[in-house]
């Protein structure tokens, strides 16, 4: 019997006129993805195969299941002998192994000619099967193992529980976004929210060198590799704000330091998703968790902007962010011990209820259109795959 | 010059040799510094890292430097001995372990730890039930080589944790796999915890590690700064952790391929040798063919092996951290007080070659011939 890889997709299946483009976005994904792997993708509006050879398996199943738009996957087994005799000794060989209680025995027959129908099997398997396992019930509700044998034109296709996908769309069939990417623990998870939900993301990161250091740079860099693996490659922005973090703190009175470096960070955010066709910003902010988290700083640092701003995690506790971080991998980077600039010239009393008025009163006290334009004309791109360069290869 | 030792400790391989100098040179800068040089150095440093843990399936974080496997197996016994003594003080230890085993475990002995032995079949194989009936609700850890340094008796390691955790789930399980490393494929996710020595696979003296599970608390042995490792202080020596994760990348190549090469030089000996009445292969079906154990009855080893000396041909009487003594392991599957005080140790490699086997041979009886006709 030969091994291959059953998807199932999860919410895909509600899409109805254009379910073609999001089946061939998550098969176009998972090509990337494979792409050190030999592989065959087939699919139908129901599942998804993938063959590849025997041993390669485990590792393709690992990468699958970092890809969003699939709800499970299965391993299954093809033969060619379609007699009766055959698919139960089939079957008997593929679970005697296995421990379970109960089970229950579901069969599809797509190949109409064959001689019984799949109520018929399904008796009859069960039946096999439970003279030939010990100790075991059929159990139709609710069975711990899942037996299920598919009749079809050449071949018989049998598989089992499988694993839980990631659920969610395939990345970029919902357009692109653009992900404020700190370093924190929160924008992580915001970003990978939003790829959940088949959005591919760039990222943008601001650096004030030298207030902010290398490794700071470093450690989004990782981030944005672990980002990577749901989504496939990370574009990552990164814009020198030390001019205008500089002339911020010279000029301005300290209490609106930060609301005014985010509307800058905004103001910048929105051009560069703009020229990148994203069509919205991403971020971690959560609701009231620091000064410019409030609401009063979330109204008036957010009108610099036309763009949509989704915040995934707004209503999120800090407890239930950290949990999804640790899932996801990137708690243990987002704390490491490096300043960005957002925790550099903290004041010590920020307001936490800013007015508009005084904001763009204050601005005028600084050319900041100029000192945007040229952030963004001297801004670094960075892509980011999910293998990391191998620097070293030479030396170790 | 024939060098028939590896077991003991291995020549620096010229890819490694190149990695040390030119790490020593280029990366003057400490891991822990926030300059350039430090993060150059940091940078190296977690690669270097990443390797051995991508090569084993384990996390970064789960890599501890230490200078070998002796200092391995003290932070992996002590460790989990000072973290775990409230849970409970009995320790168990298999018949074939490395002396250094035996001296950490006299020293728990000391301060109030209760060792216990469990004993092994005539194979050399761990005896499951013996381990079933030894581990009780106190039994904090038991640590069982995988590949025994002497007779080369390879542990089926997954069997054993499965009994074990199977008996008390709490019951942390440690694994010496300096012997197994290189020669055969080892999967951390067998064990809690493993030692391992870089020395034995063609990389340098003076560093090895230890595996800990994430999911394992050990307390410290050492203290200090540094912010690399919790468990190991200080800075980082670059060239030799480079070297490390070089030699580890190297020897987990070919290694079916290498190992069928050396049973065929193994059999070759035992087939030269075994036509010697006086002359015992100490090998069981669980023997890996990289040691090759035998017990000359009427030779003094110790002669033999001066007298192999002379030709420049280089073995040992039993494992080189015991030199001089009776083999223990050899006691413990034989029980023959002769055998055991009689043993040699071949050790082999893929580096070993058939011609340097025909001469070895040819030398050996000759030498072996000489000394048993002077008795």
């Amino acid at each position: 019997m030969k091994k291959i890889i059953i998807l199932k997709y999860g919410e895909l299946t509600t899409k109805k006129d254009n379910i073609n483009y999001f089946l061939k976005t998550l098969k176009n994904n998972i090509n990337i993805i494979l792409k050190d792997i030999n592989h065959t993708i087939t699919y139908d509006f129901g599942r998804m195969f993938i063959d590849v050879k025997s041993e390669d398996i485990e590792k393709t199943v690992e990468k699958l299941k970092c890809i969003f738009g699939i709800h499970e996957i299965i391993v299954g087994y093809i033969s060619e002998d379609k007699s009766l005799d055959n698919i139960k000794t089939n079957i008997l060989s593929l679970i005697k192994d296995k421990n379970f209680k109960t089970f229950k025995v579901f069969t599809k027959r797509s190949d109409k000619t064959f001689p019984l129908n799949s109520m018929e099997i399904s008796k009859s398997l069960g039946g096999y099967i439970l003279r030939n396992i010990p100790n075991i019930q059929v159990d139709i509700h609710n069975p711990e193992l899942l037996v299920s044998a598919e009749i079809r034109k050449n071949e018989v296709l049998y598989y089992f529980n499988g694993l839980s996908g990631l659920g969610g769309y395939p990345v970029g069939t919902l357009g692109k976004g653009l992900l404020m990417l700190s370093g924190g623990i929160d924008s992580p998870v915001a970003g990978y929210l939003a790829i959940k939900r088949g959005v591919k993301i760039e990222a943008i990161y601001f650096e004030s060198p030298p207030h902010t250091s290398e490794s700071a740079k470093d450690k989004v860099i990782k981030l944005a590799r672990l980002l990577a693996k749901y989504n496939t490659t990370v574009k990552l922005h990164v814009i020198n704000f030390t001019r205008i973090q500089e002339t911020i703190l010279k000029n301005i009175p300290h209490e609106y330091l930060i609301t005014i470096m985010r509307r800058m960070m905004y103001r910048i955010s929105a051009i560069i998703a703009h020229n990148s066709k994203c069509n919205i910003l991403i971020n971690g902010e959560s609701i009231g968790q620091v000064a410019s988290q409030t609401l009063t700083s979330m109204r008036v640092i957010n009108e610099v902007i036309k763009m949509p701003v989704i915040r995934p995690v707004a209503c999120f506790d800090k407890l239930e962010i950290i949990d999804l971080a640790k899932k996801i991998g990137t708690y243990d980077i987002s704390t490491l011990p490096y300043e960005d600039c957002c925790t550099i010239f903290v004041p010590e009393h920020p307001i936490i209820n800013p007015s508009s008025i005084k904001a763009i009163e204050y601005e005028e006290l600084i050319p900041f259109k100029d000192l945007i334009h040229e952030a963004i004309k001297n801004h670094e791109v960075i892509s980011v795959d999910v293998e990391e360069d191998r620097e070293y290869e030479d030396i170790l | 010059m024939i060098y028939l030792d590896y077991s003991a400790t291995t020549p620096v391989s010229y890819e490694v040799q190149d990695t040390i100098s030119k790490v020593t040179k280029e990366f003057i800068g400490n891991a822990n510094s926030i300059h350039a040089l430090g993060k150059k150095s940091v940078d190296l440093l977690e690669s270097a890292t990443k390797q051995i843990a991508d090569i084993f399936g384990v996390n970064s974080s789960e890599i501890i430097y230490t200078s070998g496997a002796t200092e391995a197996n003290n932070m992996a016994l002590i460790g989990v001995s000072m973290a775990h003594h409230r849970k409970g003080k009995h320790i168990i230890v298999s018949k074939l372990e490395h002396p250094s085993i035996y001296a950490i475990c006299d020293y728990l002995k000391s301060i109030g730890f209760e060792i216990s032995y469990v004993e092994n079949d005539a194979e050399g194989l761990i005896d499951f039930e013996d381990l079933k009936n030894k581990i009780r609700e106190d039994t904090i850890l038991v640590s069982i080589c995988a590949v025994n340094s002497e007779l080369g008796i390879r542990q089926p390691l997954k069997m054993i944790r499965q009994i074990i955790k199977k008996e008390n789930i709490a019951t942390i399980f440690h694994s010496d796999i300096t012997q197994a490393i290189g020669k055969v494929s080892v999967n951390f996710h067998d064990v809690d915890l493993a030692s391992m020595s870089a020395h034995k696979i063609f990389g340098p003296k003076g560093i090895g590690f230890l595996y800990k599970s994430s999911m394992i608390k050990i307390t410290p042995l050492l203290y200090g700064s540094g912010k690399t490792n919790y468990l190991n202080p200080g800075t980082p020596p670059l060239p030799l952790i480079a070297a490390l994760s070089k030699s580890v990348r190297l020897a987990n190549n070919d290694l079916e391929k290498r190992e069928r090469f050396i049973s065929l030089l193994n059999e070759k000996i035992i087939n030269s040798l075994s036509k010697y009445p006086n002359i015992k292969i100490n090998k069981t079906k669980y023997s890996i063919p990289h040691i090759l154990n035998i017990s000359v009855l009427n030779v003094m080893p110790e002669t033999l092996i001066h007298a192999l000396d002379k030709h420049e041909i280089y073995l040992s009487t039993n494992t080189a951290c015991a030199s001089g003594e009776s083999s223990s392991s050899v006691m413990a599957v034989y029980n023959d007080t002769k055998r055991a005080k009689h043993t040699i140790r071949i050790s082999l490699s893929h580096v070993t070659t058939t011609e340097e086997i025909n001469k070895f041979l040819t030398i050996f009886k000759d030498e072996y011939e000489k000394l048993s006709s002077v008795k």
